[in-house]
């Protein structure tokens, strides 16, 4: 049973009062996929969190009360929440995107004053196997890897092809 | 409308900004406006100068250029060195370590208090007690911190239940301190209620600092914080009678009384919003100098009883400003005390410094400025994030100081999200907030109360808080009044305990 119990389209909200949950429509020119993430995220404390598209540029968050019997106010406020959340979190993202050296740079400094140097057992304990670092101008690679005679790869094979 | 500023009401189509350098504004009363710049310096103006200001029509030399031109508000006369310096003094604590070490010694309290923040456990719950090894452990941990100060701050609980794990981290510190050379303080946070002579000359004579809590009134208080009658009549006879006591003795050591004195700290509940004239009279009674009217938090036993003791924060707001109008004539009046609140504002505000109280900083202090250890060494970003803890949620947990390294704990992907989260540059509302460099929200309030670390200050009751604070103490210095002016600049004084640290 569809209810509307906000002053929203349909379109954009509506509640089923019989399953205590709430419907939200999300255009995705609006809103980028990481604010209906982020605000989805906050639910999971209280709901069930569903997402799906249901049609090209148009995103479907479904959320569940966890507790059953949820009253109209309860799902008002959770369609609210969302809506406000889902603002703030868009918001959030263009502003970081602008202040984002400022950020890393106070982050870098305070977290790395507060770790300090890293002392020789950190070092001893540090894992050198792995290969985190790309190196596309072959700094880390030996002359003869860089420049030595390279042999002709071997010939394809049938099962190579598959 | 732009933050309070009604444009068309002034007769304004808009505002001219091509004179102008980068600036936050704020309506803070009815003819005053405050223009911040970006190394925090500010302007007041009246509409006059307001509109002079919008239209661009700042004439070189004027008292109004003068005014602008002195707060780094002008594109032509920007200096972006001062700028530079103001922001570094702003932010000297960024990258200093961990300072703060709040240690749980025991979760054992014999007081209930209706809102305890602190997760008490009966007396009888010896489990929560620390054993000696791991306050060793803890403070092994502690003293690794790469910040040159250290503060050990012993909570609860109540720690004065668990005074031998008190002691023992006391003695093996400063044993540990000897050879590291650190500027070492011991405070502790207590209801008094078991303090003996015995344990008083041993905390004076390791130059503890003492804390503790008066929630105003006797009624007032023992109502909220309820000790059983086996310990005596009232908490709050108790607590006065303990706290006159600490300072008689500080004055009989010969220490100046306006610096060394039992700190303190108000938990403002329901039943107190009318009775403000009557807790200042308590705190000034009393003899403190200080008093910190904090709202309640939404930690611990309130989360439960906030229906009976929370109160919409337009409230508390007309309470500071009652509370702090009073104390402010009281300073006209000779006395001596100023709101702890408003100091640590005014100190960004007037000063161009920061206090560094954790919570009202940015980044703010969680896992950077402190750590929080429980009694089974357990260890949190803050005192906060242990109390989340003991709620079930244990998202502000770091490691243990058995099994975790320092550098695990400072360099936990947790701490890295509280310190991106708690930059007011990447909030939306406070990135464009008058008051962005004087502020600072600690993430797990925004994650207990909002679900989410970063929050959102629109609907937020501490941005409701610190914004109402601001707003009343520009509107204070908007008057222009020369005494009021005075004693606000006194509370602005940061004068370093000395006596109580060890190893400088």
């Amino acid at each position: 049973m569809s209810e509307q119990i906000l002053a929203v389209p349909d379109a954009i909200a509506r509640a089923d009062m019989g399953d205590g949950s709430v419907e939200l429509f999300v255009d995705e020119s609006l809103y980028p996929l990481e604010a209906v993430y982020g605000a989805s995220f906050t639910f999971l404390d209280r709901c069930f969190v569903f997402l799906d598209r249901p049609q090209p540029g148009r995103l479907r968050v479904i959320l569940s009360a966890k507790k059953l019997g949820a009253s109209p106010e309860v799902l008002r406020e959770m369609v609210g929440e969302f809506a406000n959340e889902l603002l703030a979190c868009a918001w959030r993202e263009k502003i970081t995107e602008r202040n984002r050296a400022t950020i890393e740079a106070v982050t870098m400094q305070a977290i790395g004053g507060a770790m300090g140097p890293p002392s020789l057992d950190d070092l001893e304990d540090f894992d050198f196997t792995e290969e985190p670092f790309e190196d596309p101008l072959g700094i880390a690679m030996s002359w003869e890897e860089k420049y030595g005679k390279k042999t002709a790869p071997p010939a394809a094979t049938e099962g190579d092809e598959e | 409308m732009s933050a309070g500023v009604d444009f068309a009401a002034l007769g304004l189509e808009g505002l001219r900004v091509d004179h102008a350098a980068p600036f936050r504004m704020r309506r803070v009363a009815e003819g005053a406006t405050v223009l911040t710049a970006l190394d925090g310096r500010f302007a007041i103006l009246d509409d006059d100068e307001l509109r002079a200001f919008a239209r661009g029509e700042v004439e070189e030399g004027s008292p109004l250029f003068e005014k602008l031109a002195g707060a780094n508000l002008l594109a032509d006369s920007f200096d972006v060195p001062a700028a530079a310096e103001m922001l570094r003094a702003r932010r000297s604590f960024v990258g200093a370590g961990p300072n703060l070490h709040v240690f749980v010694v025991t979760l054992r309290c014999n007081t209930s208090c209706v809102y305890c923040h602190a997760s008490r456990a009966n007396m009888d719950a010896v489990h929560t007690d620390m054993t000696p090894e791991v306050a060793e452990k803890c403070v092994d941990f502690a003293l690794s911190t790469t910040n040159p100060s250290v503060t050990i701050e012993f909570q609860g609980g109540e720690p004065l239940v668990a005074f031998d794990v008190m002691k023992h981290v006391i003695e093996y510190a400063l044993e540990r301190n000897a050879n590291l050379g650190k500027e070492l303080e011991f405070t502790l946070v207590s209801n008094l209620s078991l303090m003996d002579e015995e344990k008083l000359a041993y905390l004076i004579d390791r130059r503890v600092q003492i804390c503790t809590s008066i929630d105003g009134p006797a009624d007032v208080h023992d109502q909220m914080r309820k000790l059983p009658k086996a310990y005596g009549e009232s908490g709050h006879a108790l607590t006065l009678e303990w706290t006159r006591r600490i300072n008689e003795r500080y004055r009989e050591m010969g220490l100046d009384e306006t610096l060394y004195h039992v700190e303190a700290l108000v938990t403002t509940t329901r039943a107190l919003l009318p009775r403000w004239k009557e807790l200042v009279d308590t705190y000034v009674d009393l003899g403190c100098r200080a008093l910190f009217l904090r709202p309640l938090d939404p930690f611990g036993f309130a989360d439960k009883t906030g229906d009976r003791i929370d109160y919409p924060r337009e409230e508390y707001l007309e309470y500071y400003r009652r509370a702090v109008d009073y104390v402010i004539e009281l300073n006209r009046e000779g006395v001596e005390i100023l709101e702890r609140y408003a100091a640590i504002f005014l100190t960004k505000i007037l000063r161009g410094e920061d206090p560094n109280f954790l919570d009202i900083r940015q980044p703010a202090g969680a896992g950077i400025g402190q750590l929080a250890y429980n009694y089974d060494g357990q260890i949190f970003t803050c005192d906060e994030g242990r109390m989340l803890h003991e709620m079930g949620d244990d998202s502000f947990r770091l490691g243990d100081v058995h099994t975790s390294s320092y550098r695990d704990v400072v360099g936990h992907p947790t701490v890295r999200a509280v310190v991106i989260a708690g930059q007011l540059a990447g909030l939306p509302d406070c990135n464009d907030c008058a008051y962005q460099l004087y502020c600072g929200v600690p993430p797990v309030h925004s994650h207990k109360t909002q679900g989410s670390i970063f929050g959102r200050m629109r609907e937020s009751t501490l941005c409701q808080v610190h914004k109402g604070i601001q707003d009343y103490l520009f509107a204070k210095l908007a008057e222009g009044d020369a005494e009021t002016r005075a004693i606000l600049e006194r509370w602005t004084t940061i004068r370093p305990r000395e006596h109580f640290l060890h190893g400088a």
